[in-house]
């Protein structure tokens, strides 16, 4: 009869004996949404892992040892006597050679993954306890990408004026750098024409052809000469931008961590920023998650139904969706069929994350994923224009009527 | 000390400093320096009791390059930010911390950091993030709790490797307004000893913290 000490760890349970020998295990599955599930579960109910019965059912053991006090009750049923000791020999031997047994029992293929997905279980865990502190934090998440919206519009505002104004000094460049960082980058931290040579350049990341092209440029320039405070008043503009640049980056972040928090489905399908502009459209996570699929599918293209209703013209196949890439970097014909794909999943991530909060958004991207893939296969080819209208009693029509009727009755 | 930098300033100013492993991101504030390509962040001794501690004659810091850390307390994550610089990415820090409010900070920091393993949880009850963690050479506490030595001492039970090290940080007013902050620091310091620590250092970081030091005890297992 055996008495084995039993390891409980996000990879699975390992039971080890006497002498600190692995005896066998059972790998959880490397699943996010899972495991999570499971240690929720663990905490709160003293539940062990599923691998842990399942593992003692296999070795059937007179004695185990364990090192959580809420667990012994639940192993009771299995007809072994169970006692409580922290850092037996097992867990010791187990924690202190982690990467060694899990590479061994490959629950990953190598050191990094490992780790890699042990953090993303440590966030999604903390998340999903966040998330029953959370009240209302959806609200936050929406003000802040409404504010990253306006920021972008003031850096395009302010960008188009400082582009004008450094013309006076140097035309050239207006046209030889299209991004407005970078273009602010150059005004802010050289100034001058006459220092914007190619080291320079280089330093601020450009590569050698392209920082030798503008160095050109700057020498043969037909600006106007202008003085240092001229130059100065201009860089106040463009040192504006790079703050209002490094704004946005934080509040990305920020929106990021908030929508992973309480929206973690609904991010994973189209991301933090897409997904904080769906509830900011929607007005709230909750708002979001009573929708049906085909209003999802068109929030944000308000103006086109309506447009489509009193005119009957063609109601629009996608709203603010339409930046999700897999719609907009698809051919025309394929599009409304994508949103229509991407809408659903999204009407059930919203659900998920406003009445439970488990992480689903693995599987949800899986399917959605195949469904793409499906898509692009069987409609490879754009519709013949004309031959449509005649071939749509043959059944192909139906879905076509079907998508009317939902524009309509809406 | 390993993986620890003096920043010299052009006055003449000296600081500490951790290389950043989330370039051009500071965390509470801190000046960030380039030098030789090389971005450091200055470490603020009035913020982080480590950089303390470090200042006040630690003589053997036990965290550098590869060490794991299991860190109780990790709050919004200043002194873990340093620590995660300093054990590179070969290192782990597991940061535990029970308040929702300060651990959505400490995500902010961890989200660049992907050595820093946010945890939320109570450090009374190491059951819960057993299931997350690893057994750490290192444990670092700092959880200005009254019984946060024993707190301290069951982790270390729970987790510590044998020769790992503790270093507790000691708030004298948390324990016990009444006593003298020398008389609290060795109570506790022979608390560790009868657990069997070795203690090897209590730093007192006047001025940096006013009643508090930090302890450095090595486990005997
Ligand atoms: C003095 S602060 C830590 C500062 C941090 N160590 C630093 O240097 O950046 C103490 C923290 O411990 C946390 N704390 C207190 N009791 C705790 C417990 N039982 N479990 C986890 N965290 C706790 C508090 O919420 C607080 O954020």
């Amino acid at each position: 009869m055996m008495k084995v000490y039993l390891v409980e760890h996000v990879i699975g349970s390992f039971a080890f004996d006497e002498n600190g020998k692995l005896v066998d295990y059972v790998l959880n599955p490397r699943d996010l949404g899972k495991v999570v599930d499971m240690l929720i579960d663990h905490e709160e109910h003293g539940n062990p892992f599923p691998s842990a019965l399942e593992l003692l059912l296999k070795l059937k053991p007179s004695e185990v040892v364990v090192e959580n006090e809420a667990e012994v009750a639940k192993f009771q049923g299995l007809g072994a006597r169970v006692t409580t000791q922290v850092h037996h020999f097992g867990a010791r031997e187990f924690r202190q050679s982690l990467v060694k047994y899990a590479l061994e029992a490959k629950y990953a293929p190598n050191e990094e993954e490992l780790y890699s997905f042990l953090y993303q279980v440590s966030f999604e865990y903390t998340r999903r306890k966040l998330r029953k502190a959370s009240q209302k934090r959806d609200l936050l998440a929406i003000q802040a990408v409404r504010a990253i919206d306006d920021i972008d519009k003031t850096i395009n505002l302010f960008s188009e004026r400082l582009r004008e104004w450094y013309s006076l000094h140097f035309p050239e460049l207006d046209k030889m750098v299209e991004d407005h960082q970078l273009y602010s980058k150059i005004v802010s931290y050289l100034g001058y024409r006459d220092n914007i040579t190619q080291e320079a350049l280089k330093e601020l990341g450009l590569n050698d052809s392209r920082a030798s092209k503008i160095a050109d440029a700057a020498k043969k320039s037909i600006g106007a000469d202008i003085s240092e405070d001229d130059i100065n008043s201009i860089r106040m503009l463009s040192n504006t931008i790079l703050e209002l640049f490094k704004i946005r980056n934080d509040l990305a972040d920020y929106v990021e961590s908030v929508m992973r928090e309480v929206s973690p489905n609904v991010t994973a399908l189209v991301g933090p920023v897409l997904g904080a502009r769906l509830l900011s459209l929607a007005g709230s996570l909750e708002e979001l998650a009573k929708m049906p699929a085909s209003t999802i599918q068109v929030l944000g293209a308000e103006k086109a139904l309506f447009r489509a209703l009193k005119t009957g013209s063609r109601p629009p196949k996608h709203g603010i969706i339409f930046q999700f890439p897999a719609i907009h970097s698809s051919p025309r014909w394929q599009r409304g069929k994508i949103a229509r794909a991407l809408a659903a999943k999204l009407a059930i991530a919203a659900r998920v994350d406003a009445f439970s909060g488990r992480y689903i958004g693995d599987q949800l991207v899986e399917q959605l994923n195949k469904r793409i893939e499906e898509i692009k296969t069987k409609y490879a080819q754009p519709p013949p224009r004309k031959q449509q209208k005649e071939e749509r009693p043959q059944g192909k029509g139906k879905k076509g009527k079907g998508d009317k009727k939902k524009g309509k009755r809406r | 000390m390993e993986n620890v930098f003096e920043c010299i300033y052009v006055d003449g100013v000296t600081r500490l400093c951790t290389k950043n492993l989330a370039p051009g991101y500071s965390v509470y504030g801190e000046r960030l320096i380039k030098f030789e390509g090389i971005e450091y962040r200055e470490w603020n001794a009035f913020r982080s009791k480590l950089a303390g501690a470090i200042l006040k004659g630690l003589k053997y810091n036990p965290i550098k390059k590869g060490t794991k850390v299991l860190y109780l307390g990790a709050a919004s994550g200043t002194t873990p930010s340093h620590i995660s610089d300093i054990v590179e990415k070969e290192g782990k820090v597991y940061g535990v911390e029970f308040s929702p409010r300060v651990v959505r900070e400490l995500i902010l920091v961890a989200q660049r950091r992907p050595n820093l393993f946010p945890i939320l949880a109570d450090a009374r009850f190491p059951q819960a993030y057993s299931l997350l963690v690893e057994d750490p050479e290192v444990l670092y506490v700092d959880i200005a709790q009254p019984d946060q030595t024993d707190i301290a001492i069951y982790n270390a039970k729970f987790f510590l490797r044998e020769g790992g090290y503790l270093l507790l940080a000691v708030k004298a007013r948390s324990i016990d307004v009444t006593k003298e902050p020398e008389e609290i620091f060795m109570a506790e310091a022979e608390k560790l000893r009868k657990e069997n620590f070795d203690v090897e250092q209590i730093i007192n970081l006047d001025p940096y913290d006013k009643d508090h030091s930090m302890i450095v005890a090595k486990f005997k297992g």
